[in-house]
């Protein structure tokens, strides 16, 4: 019963999350670059607090590496990203999505603290598989479309395959966790 | 006159001959082949060498990646950052995966 009820809270915040982005793609159809950039950092800093959380609270294998792994390479997006827009001169603007994205990783790292110590292994790898479908849904059909300078545009989708690769290692541990 | 020069023109003879078989019998000098990582993935992602070919694997994703084989981690290079490379002389066939992403994955095939 739990686990539907985690389920269904999960597969809320990814709809929630989709629902911001293409909504926002909707009524917006205008994102500057310094706001794509604001919204590219933000989604990777998201997950690099998930996996703070992770390695504090799991003490599984499979669980920890994952997290270690999403540690190193979103910090290495970040760089990149800061890398470009201070080529760019650029400053990444604050805005809607950013912010909405800030507002839902915020219920979502209290779900990941409230989760108890049997369950939380299952909670946060759910939680990194639907957060992995929606930021490459939205990196493909918001952030590279609303890109006008070449090099962000080139960054976001040579981002793209890791996000695939960090998707397909999620469902992995993903089968693993659930058999425990 | 004519055995005179018979045999230094047998002589120069065996010496071709023997040149022209060394050449024959001469094994192949061994090749190095490269395999760039880029966008997550091994490019060639399968590769065919021979038995004492070296190859090399570049990174150029700013990502870090290794090289492990894959069914045992029977050899592995260390962690590559960006511009890194590593090498390896290859005896046999083996299926290797990047260790820290390990949904990509390359293949060696020794003729």
């Amino acid at each position: 019963m739990r686990t539907i009820k985690r389920m269904h809270i999960l597969a809320g915040m990814t709809l929630m999350l989709i629902g911001c982005l293409s909504a926002y793609s909707q009524e917006n159809p205008k994102l500057s670059d310094p706001e794509v950039a604001s919204v590219a950092v933000v989604a990777n800093q998201i997950d690099i607090s998930y996996a703070e959380i992770a390695m504090k609270r799991s003490k599984n294998k499979d669980v920890l590496e994952f997290a270690q792994r999403m540690l190193t390479d979103h910090k290495a997006v970040i760089e990149q990203a800061v890398a470009l827009v201070t080529k760019l001169s650029v400053t990444p603007k604050d805005n809607a999505v950013s912010q909405s994205l800030l507002e839902g990783a915020k219920e979502t790292k209290k779900m990941l603290q409230k989760a108890s110590k049997k369950k939380f292994d299952q909670v946060y790898i759910d939680n990194e598989v639907a957060y992995h479908e929606a930021v490459i849904e939205a990196i493909k059909n918001l952030l590279i479309p609303e890109s006008e300078n070449s090099e962000l545009k080139e960054l976001l989708t040579n981002v793209l395959p890791a996000l695939e690769a960090h998707l397909e290692h999620a469902k992995m541990v993903q089968k693993k966790v659930s058999k425990y | 006159m004519k055995k005179r020069l018979l045999v230094p023109g047998f002589l120069v003879l065996f010496v071709f001959m023997g040149m022209g078989y060394t050449a024959l019998n001469k094994t192949p000098e061994p090749k190095t082949h490269i395999v760039e990582i880029k966008k997550l993935k091994f490019i060639p992602a399968e590769l065919t060498v021979k038995k004492g070919d070296t190859v090399i694997w570049i990174n150029k994703d700013f990502f870090p990646h290794d090289v492990t084989e894959e069914k045992k981690g029977a050899w592995s290079s260390s962690t590559l950052q960006k511009g890194e490379s590593w090498k390896k002389v290859i005896t046999e066939s083996s299926d290797y995966l990047c260790n820290l992403h390990k949904v990509m994955k390359g293949k060696l095939i020794v003729m």
